[in-house]
């Protein structure tokens, strides 16, 4: 019953066997002019597809390097500064609200200017994301919870306005919807964008086999003809495939050197934009730190279980003492960087201090002292030394950002011409190989 | 030799385009593209039901003070209010969301209320100054746990008396009587909690309250969170039909919001005590002549006149009871 049905080792046995066949008898019983147009027939398809093969690679990845330098880079630079606005307005949010009285109106515009921001950062997102990226889905989320967040902080300001209590449990309610939902959705997004600018950069900067190899098969063949024809008609070199050898051995080098400058400077970039990674994401650590300062306060619940959170996100950005941490990671992938991370570590030993200080006047009872320093803008102050901080990591990561924008155009002026410029001279040799052997045809005549 | 070979480029260029298409196969597998899921993060997990009562329903009434109050930063060498005299403040568990019994101002940033005026009272009889005072806001589910760990020299956050309670903490006298009632939409026609079956209430995890509601057959759906403020956000946004607490705790929420009423009989009967730990009999006596001090000079009275004046009847301050 089964006696119908190859089974698929039987039939792949067969194609092979089919192909030997068809090789073995091609060139048989054939005049010898007739052989030479076969030969040339088959350089010219391995030209012709080795050139076809090179316009796709050579499409790929400048496709890839020009995503990576511009749509890819734009969304994730978008996810981070949304993070930051994000996590910002709910510290300022909180901090208006533990300076006790009117809100400062300093810190509601800083509160307006942060969600504008994010609002911004939204907007550009949506814009960035090609149909049916899976970010949409995170994108919609942010922006329609947003609306909600920004609904409840309104509530709560107008209870705080008439003395009412109630205000503060909407504030809680907002910033639990906040730290719960609208960043964890933020923080994906910004994932996702990390990992497609990763796989861009693979796509750009690996080694192009199937064009490497296939040149160098035509290649092997035109020398292996030329050599066997010179042997056997005892003739100097036919210049024609002597001419096509060059023109292979042209596109084949262009491809080489294409890949090993763009590669240098895409592995530039990617050390540039790790380090702007690595800093974003001690500035959203610092942020939440900054937050839950404001929160141990706000909650009035004291002790150490509460601040565990600040110390955490401030040992991920400095490390436990080791040579571990953001910062180190930033080191270890630009060390050019070292002089830059150094500021920013003086300044966040600056601010840790000054936050010791603030819970020792918490746990101390002097309440009023430690809102003090946090919502103050005294030199000494939690608050200054914080935004002191904040200052010094945000030029860090715009300037990573920039060399980051440069060494990434640089790779993309490397591929510039990869498309179309091999491929041309490929197509050459199979014109000269035409010539070449054509010319030793019309000898037989 | 003398024959064009065809085979052999032929060879090359099968060869190559195996080996090309293998390579493009491999670096295809190895840039699969990566997906983004969307798993946001999901609502604060709801709470849990309050640990199954021991079966013990009698509470124990409280210790009679010994004697006249010890002059204020003269604390009797060894007691537990010259430990706290020496730290330099009293420590008090207390809630800042609830408005008129312990809240927190917005426009001055001071806690106040007629649960802090009881605290005020018994810093003043320790340190002579009422403002000696760590203010430490306690969810409603950890009152009994801040005094077990020491984190707490007192609680003072509407903390009714229960058999239960007594197993882990000690109680003052009693200061306030309350009664679990349920406030409502001001258009509902809801007269009785049986009037809200089968719809959504809601309470303070770990509260007495929760679990008289648990109790009733009637088909309530129970929803339990944090704090009392929590509830009325969610009540204020539609999402719960009622809230359901302590008749003083409701006054407030009433007093927030106009568009709200207080309905239905009592559901249970409370008695607020001053929370301290367990067998630290010398603070438990002090608190109490603190107390007894209160209810004599009017002090207490005019304290839940001027906070709970709102009410009517105007809550009367409890009794004293001692078991000596």
């Amino acid at each position: 019953m089964s006696a119908s049905v190859l089974p698929p080792s039987g039939a792949a046995l067969n194609t092979v066997e089919l192909l030997r066949r068809v090789v073995r008898t091609f060139p048989a019983g054939l005049t010898t002019p007739e052989r030479l147009r076969r030969v040339a027939a088959v350089l010219v398809v391995g030209c012709v597809v080795t050139a076809v093969v090179s316009v796709l690679a050579g499409a790929a990845r400048a496709n890839a390097v020009r995503d990576s330098g511009t749509r890819i880079a734009a969304l994730s630079a978008d996810a981070a500064e949304l993070y930051q606005s994000l996590a910002d307005a709910d510290a300022t949010a909180t901090r208006g609200y533990v300076s006790g009285g009117l809100e400062p109106t300093a810190v509601r515009a800083h509160y307006d200017e942060d969600i504008a921001r994010a609002a911004d950062r939204v907007v550009h997102a949506a814009n960035g994301l090609p149909g049916g990226d899976p970010a949409a889905a995170q994108v919609s989320t942010i922006a329609s919870q947003l609306q909600t967040y920004t609904g409840l902080m309104e509530t709560a300001r107008a209870y705080n306005r008439e003395g009412r209590p109630l205000g503060q449990a909407y504030l809680s309610n907002a910033s639990r919807l906040m730290s719960t939902s609208i960043l964890p959705a933020v923080e994906q997004l910004r994932q996702g964008q990390k990992a497609a600018l990763a796989t861009a950069y693979q796509r750009g900067g690996t080694v192009p086999f199937a064009v490497l190899l296939l040149g160098i098969a035509v290649l092997g063949g035109v020398i292996d003809h030329a050599v066997l024809e010179q042997r056997r008609t005892n003739k100097i070199l036919n210049t024609g495939l002597l001419a096509a050898g060059l023109a292979l051995v042209a596109a084949l080098l262009w491809w080489v050197v294409a890949v090993i400058v763009a590669g240098n400077h895409l592995d530039a970039a990617r050390r540039h934009s790790d380090v702007a990674i690595a800093l974003d994401d001690s500035r959203t650590a610092v942020l939440l730190a900054r937050s839950n300062e404001s929160l141990v306060l706000v909650a009035r619940s004291g002790g150490e279980s509460s601040d565990q959170s600040f110390t955490t996100q401030m040992h991920r950005v400095a490390g436990w003492g080791g040579d571990d941490g953001l910062l180190a990671d930033a080191v270890h992938s630009v060390p050019a960087s070292a002089p830059e991370i150094q500021s920013i570590r003086t300044a966040l030993e600056k601010w840790w201090a000054a936050h010791r200080h603030v819970r020792e006047l918490d746990d101390g009872g002097q309440y009023l002292q430690a809102v003090a320093s946090v919502t103050g803008t005294d030199p000494t102050s939690s608050n200054a030394a914080f935004e002191h901080l904040d200052a010094v990591v945000h030029k860090a990561i715009v300037a990573e950002r920039g060399t980051f924008t440069v060494e990434d155009s640089r790779a993309g002026s490397a591929l510039t011409g990869l498309t179309v410029g091999p491929a041309v001279l490929t197509s050459l040799a199979a014109a000269a190989v035409i010539i070449g052997i054509g010319r030793r045809v019309g000898e037989y005549r | 030799m003398s024959v064009v070979n065809i085979a052999r480029p032929v060879r090359y260029l099968c060869v190559a385009a195996v080996l090309a298409v293998a390579s493009l196969w491999v670096a295809g597998a190895g840039t699969a593209t990566p997906s983004g899921a969307a798993v946001t993060g999901g609502a604060p997990a709801p709470g849990t039901t309050p640990g199954a009562t021991s079966g013990c329903t009698q509470t124990k009434e409280s210790l009679r003070p010994m004697g006249a109050l010890p002059a204020p930063g003269a604390m009797p060498r060894g007691s537990t209010m010259a430990a706290i005299a020496g730290r330099g403040r009293l420590i008090a568990g207390v809630d800042q969301g609830k408005y008129l019994v312990g809240y927190r101002n917005p426009m001055t940033g001071d806690l106040q209320g007629s649960d802090i005026d009881i605290v005020r009272q018994i810093a003043a009889a320790i340190f002579g100054d009422p403002n000696r005072v760590q203010f430490v806001v306690l969810d409603v589910a950890d009152r009994a746990g801040a005094i077990e760990r020491g984190q707490v020299d007192v609680v003072v956050n509407t903390f009714t008396v229960t058999c239960d309670r007594q197993q882990h903490v000690d109680f003052s006298t009693a200061y306030l009587a309350a009664a679990q009632r349920v406030l409502v939409p001001i258009n509902s026609k809801v007269t009785e909690i049986e009037g809200l079956t089968g719809a959504q209430v809601c309470t303070s995890v770990g509260s007495t309250t929760e679990q008289v509601l648990r109790a009733l057959p009637i088909g309530l759906h129970v929803v339990s969170l944090p704090g009392i403020p929590d509830c009325m956000v969610e009540f204020q946004r539609g999402r719960v039909a009622a809230v359901s607490s302590d008749d003083v705790i409701l006054a407030g929420l009433a007093a927030q919001d106009p568009q709200t009423k207080v309905i239905g009989r009592p559901l249970a009967h409370a008695l607020y005590a001053v929370g301290m730990k367990h067998d630290a009999t010398d603070f438990v006596r002090f608190v109490n002549a603190v107390l007894e001090r209160a209810r004599s000079d009017g002090s207490l009275a005019h304290s839940d006149q001027r906070w709970l004046g709102v009410l009517d009847p105007v809550p009367q301050p409890a009794p004293a009871r001692y078991r000596d």
